[in-house]
């Protein structure tokens, strides 16, 4: 058996925001560690700040203070433009509401990421994963002229071009109808196991989250107990 | 790698029409520049040649010594091509006949601009001659007041002349329409041997010269020192009929030529707003995916660079185009008018166009590219807000746009100034009306309930729509109405059936038979005005001396000459008293002054004149300073006497008719019964005011249209903006169970309502400044312009709910779920 390498750590991470005249606590007290190739469920009730904590390990977001590393790399000491290559290199992405450019076509969709981290023969694997997620006819379609499962698969082909390290995904499968959303959910899982990626997910689904190695539940803003280890560091996953 | 997104999006936006209005904006101001600029400078160079010809040359120096030979060098060295002419009054002798003449005296190459006319029999004018020394050629009356025919010899001082011919038509003839000896043409050359030049001789020297306008500025710029205070310069004739309109018609295009600018400007920003707006979220996606900021920006960017390249290109073309294709209009009216291909429109083309791109558009995607990737985890991102550097940017854009246009620092920045007042008060104006319309509501049906909830919810970015729909619609008022203003006011000035005809130097018996024969072929003549030659000789009991002395070289001029006097009881019509008292019935001894005159000489009321008439000198106090149209082609007197002052003095007078240019017979017959009165025709000035009158019209209908045009663009990106901005709103309100007919009635109460105000402010702003500009600038008097109070609101609640019911068509049309949809992907 590997020795697991973290993959995601989080330090005392607080995110405070600054309301007209007083101050917002929405995270505070986080730890957390990831292995590399784990998957991760975030649940919780509805403003918890499960999405806020999402948008600061993927990077996307800056913590008010606390430590967070992705990829052996400190996201806290990096600047904006380095988050941003950080993330075309080692980071995919899957939103509730799949977030395809309007105006691109769903195989552009899917090269857009590799295009911006500058790899090669993006097209050639772009019609790869389209293939993979079941959409080789539609790959000349824009987002209007899809459904929301195939949108979705879209997203989820787009997240792994690049081979990220990690996937994050803020409720996935929110928007679509539960046959659907199981698809996509296998999709992902299935993608997740082939390229060995961590998967960071977001979700009210239950039984989303039950199909994930490990489980932490967000409680205004505090991260509460791992559901799913017994072991004396609970938050310590993988 | 960026290139290759960038490009690919950009014709995807291009196809998708995500680019179009902001592209067409940019297109429509390329396109108005270059075709007004082309326009104009055609025009005007076509007017500018015209008014040239009125002066025979393109500039003048006038001299009351003699040529300025430093000048004339000057002149020689920028190669400009110039000609000479002396002027001077004095006694033509026939055999047993004399007669006081007006005589200019010319060098070979005049004139210089337009066309001498010289006939060599009296009877026949197309009998074409040319002036040769030892030659005169004599207006045509000469003949019959000296009974003399062509061939027959003539003395002008010590020297004999042939009579040549006839003069039929003198380009610099003046304009003035009566007053003038009758007039005489000779050889330059030829003035030596009169020996009627003496030191001390009332002689007017003009050096003419004609050439490119830079050299001609060159020309009176670089030689200030060189100028004695006898020198003047002479531009076109200022009081003239033709000066004016060309003068007002020069401004008149030059400022509607900003207006259409601005709009279009306005419309480049509204769109490069809205396309910020529309592309925030695949923005937060692609940085979320790992783009940086620069690169976003470089995306963008380089679609503004497109956009830019692609509308200038196809603006230049078009205007250059239209530019081309204004030959055909334009030359219906003016047959001079040559549409020229020059570079400057083209190069102030582009400049707008990049005025408009960096200070317009490239604000709101420069913050576009800043969208933070977060945004990518928010359900409903923010709007982006109101951004003061936008503003800022872009009134400092419509400021230079104004410098640019106008060429003129203080015009420009008084009308920003005045700009930004506007924009102010209509801002306070919008949030106080918008804020009152909540009572208002009550009891409304709900559709109006909802759009007034609308307007109040949304108060700043309606605000903000408000004074762009104002503007909009306040430059197209503006226009239209200064249009036609000045159109009736110059048409006024020269009223069908105006006198064309004047006769001057009637006798008392004259008098009494032309009454007669106009009573016979039913013409009107005008009153008959009393004309006397006289002199002011002095001013308060000081002496005038008869030459200019360098000191007070300005105040001699036009005293101690002969002036036209009159006497009238009653003002004339073109006239009005600035101050003082017109005569009563009980005047005695009292003299009204015209105010350029008294201006130039420092006369005021109260203070006392010697005038000298027929060698009787008498005192008149002056009672009251007039103020008079020259535009008006009337007679007209710098010196008006009390009618009991000239009671004992032999007088001629004055008339003027209308007569029908196809009843050239009559005048033959005038001519023929009163040999000696001077028959002059204005016609051809007459025609010629006309003819400018027309080409303006034209040249306005057409700035009228593209003004027209870039205000529906304001509107149509505005209305563009706020649907969208409402997209998500209807999506709710759709699935909440809002019939789409209810929506629909909503949303048009709202931009009628929008409209209404907006044409209500448009309103105001107009009536505000048509009252500033026809009296700053035009000179104009005010009277309120009552059309345009129904005319401003009706047209803003039309076209604001028309353009808005087109767009919300397409949107409710769509189902619930695909506007959710669309709602959620942008
Ligand atoms: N920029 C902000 N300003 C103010 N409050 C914020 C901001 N961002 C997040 N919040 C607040 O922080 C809390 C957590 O937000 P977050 O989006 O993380 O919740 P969530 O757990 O993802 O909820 P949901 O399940 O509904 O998506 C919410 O109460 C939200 O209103
Ligand atoms: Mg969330």
């Amino acid at each position: 058996m590997k020795t697991p390498i973290p993959h995601i750590v989080a330090k005392d991470v607080v995110k405070t925001v600054q309301l007209t005249g007083s101050e917002l606590t929405i995270l505070q007290d986080i730890h957390l560690t990831i292995n590399q190739g784990a998957t991760v469920a975030i649940v919780g009730a509805s403003g918890s700040g499960k999405s806020t904590l999402l948008g600061i390990l993927a990077g996307l977001d800056l913590a008010s203070s606390g430590e967070v590393y992705l990829a052996g790399q400190p996201l806290h000491k990096l600047s904006e433009d380095e988050r941003a290559e950080l993330r075309a290199r080692s980071v995919g992405f899957v939103f509730q509401s799949f977030l395809l450019l309007p105006s691109l076509t769903a195989l552009e969709n899917v090269t857009l990421p590799a295009e911006l981290a500058g790899m090669p023969d993006a097209r050639a694997r772009g019609l790869e994963l389209l293939a993979q997620v079941g959409l080789s006819h539609r790959a000349d379609f824009f987002p209007n002229q899809m459904s929301g499962g195939e949108q979705q698969r879209v997203a989820i082909a787009r997240a792994f071009i690049t081979k990220p390290a990690v996937l994050f995904a803020d409720e996935p499968s929110a928007n679509l109808d539960s046959a659907t959303g199981e698809k996509i959910e296998d999709l992902l899982f299935e993608l997740n196991e082939q390229q060995g990626t961590t998967l960071v997910l977001v979700t009210h689904n239950h039984e989303l989250a039950q199909r994930c190695q490990y489980r932490f539940q967000m409680h205004a803003g505090r991260l509460a107990a791992d559901l799913t280890q017994t072991t004396e560091d609970k938050r310590h996953v993988g | 790698m960026w290139g290759k997104i960038a490009w690919r999006l950009f014709w995807r936006e291009l196809s998708r029409g995500e680019l179009w209005v902001i592209a067409f904006s940019l297109f429509l101001a390329v396109l108005t520049v270059v075709s007004l600029s082309g326009i104009t400078e055609s025009v005007r160079s076509a007017l500018y040649q015209r008014s040239a010809n009125f002066i025979a040359a393109d500039k003048i120096l006038r001299s009351s010594i003699g040529f300025n030979e430093q000048i004339q060098q000057k002149a020689d060295e920028l190669q400009l091509q110039s000609s000479r002419q002396v002027q001077f009054n004095s006694m033509l002798f026939a055999k047993d006949l004399m007669q006081l003449v007006s005589v200019k005296a010319v060098s070979r190459g005049y004139p210089l601009r337009g066309e001498l006319k010289l006939s060599s029999s009296v009877a026949d004018p197309s009998l074409v001659a040319a002036l040769q020394p030892n030659q005169l050629y004599l207006e045509s009356r000469l003949y019959s007041l000296l009974n003399i025919k062509v061939g027959d010899s003539l003395e002008l001082g010590e020297k004999e002349f042939i009579a040549a011919g006839v003069i039929v038509a003198e380009p610099d003839a003046p304009l003035s329409v009566f007053g003038s000896s009758p007039r005489i043409l000779m050889h330059l050359d030829d003035v030596a041997a009169t020996g009627i030049i003496q030191p001390g001789s009332r002689i007017t020297y003009r050096l003419m010269f004609a050439g490119s306008q830079q050299d001609l500025e060159l020309l009176e710029t670089q030689n200030k020192e060189q100028l004695g205070p006898q020198d003047r310069w002479q531009k076109m004739d200022r009081e003239s009929a033709i000066g004016g309109a060309l003068d007002r018609s020069e401004r008149f295009l030059l400022l509607s030529g900003l207006l259409g600018i601005v709009l279009a400007a306005c419309a480049a920003a509204v769109a490069a707003n809205r396309y910020s707006q529309r592309h925030a979220r695949s923005v937060a996606v692609m940085k979320a995916l790992g783009a940086t900021t620069t690169l976003s920006r470089k995306i963008y960017g380089s679609h503004l660079l497109f956009v830019v390249i692609f509308s200038v290109g196809f603006g230049l073309v078009a205007g250059q185009l239209l530019v081309q294709l204004s030959q055909w209009g334009v030359a219906l009216w003016m047959p001079d008018y040559l549409a020229e291909f020059s570079v400057r429109p083209l190069g102030l083309g582009v400049l707008t166009a990049a005025i408009c791109a960096v200070l317009f558009s490239a604000r709101p995607l420069w913050r576009l590219a800043a969208v933070p990737a977060l945004n990518v985890l928010r359900e409903k991102p923010d709007q982006m807000k109101f951004d003061p550097v936008h503003l800022i940017s872009g009134s400092v854009a419509i400021w230079l746009l104004m410098w640019l246009f106008s060429g003129d620092l203080w015009i420009s920045s008084w009308l920003f100034v005045l700009c930004l007042v506007f924009a102010a008060l209509l801002m306070g104006f919008a949030a106080v009306m918008v804020r009152v319309a909540k009572p208002m509501a009550a009891g409304q049906s709900s559709a109006l309930r909802l759009a007034l909830a609308n307007l109040r919810r949304r108060l700043w970015p309606n605000a903000f729509q408000l004074i762009t729909f104002s503007l909009a619609l306040f430059l197209t008022l503006l226009l239209y109405f200064l249009r036609s203003e000045l159109l009736d006011q110059w048409q006024q000035q020269v009223p069908e059936g105006a006198p064309n005809q004047f006769l001057v130097n009637l006798t008392e018996q004259d008098k009494t038979s032309l009454q007669q024969l106009a009573i016979q072929h039913n013409l009107e003549l005008t009153e008959f005005y009393p004309m006397v030659n006289g002199r002011v000789l002095a001013v308060n009991g000081e002496n005038f001396a008869d030459e200019a002395t360098k000191e007070k070289p300005e105040q001699r001029q036009g005293v101690g000459r002969e002036l036209n006097l009159t006497w009238l009881n009653r003002i004339p019509d073109n006239n009005e008293v600035e101050s003082g008292q017109w005569f009563s019935a009980d005047s005695k001894a009292e003299v009204s002054v015209e105010s350029q005159m008294a201006e130039r000489l420092a006369l005021k009321l109260g203070d006392k004149l010697q005038f000298s008439v027929g060698g009787q000198v008498f005192d008149a106090t002056i009672t009251s300073i007039r103020k008079v149209d020259w535009n008006s082609l009337q007679p007209n007197f710098y010196m008006v006497l009390s009618p009991d002052l000239m009671q004992g003095f032999p007088a001629t007078y004055i008339t003027a008719f209308y007569l029908n240019m196809s009843e050239q017979e009559l005048l033959n017959q005038i001519v023929r019964q009163f040999p000696t009165v001077s028959l002059i025709s204005v016609d051809t000035i007459l025609k010629q005011v006309n003819d400018i009158i027309s080409q303006v019209s034209v040249a306005l209908t057409f700035i009228l249209i593209l003004v027209f045009a870039s205000a529906v663009l304001v509107l149509v990106a505005q209305v563009q903006a706020t649907l969208e901005q409402r997209e998500q709103e209807l999506a709710i309100l759709r699935t909440l169970g809002a019939k789409s007919a209810f929506l629909k009635a909503a949303l048009l109460y709202e931009f009628a309502a929008l409209g209404a105000l907006a044409g209500l402010f448009a309103t105001i702003l107009a009536e505000v400044l048509l009252a500033v500009v026809q009296q700053q600038f035009f000179d104009l008097p005010y009277q309120p312009h009552w059309n345009l109070w129904w005319l401003g609101p009706v047209l803003g609640v039309a076209l604001v709910t028309v353009l808005g019911a087109w767009q919300v068509r397409q949107l409710l049309k769509m189902s619930g779920s695909t506007l959710l949809r669309r709602a959620l992907q942008n």
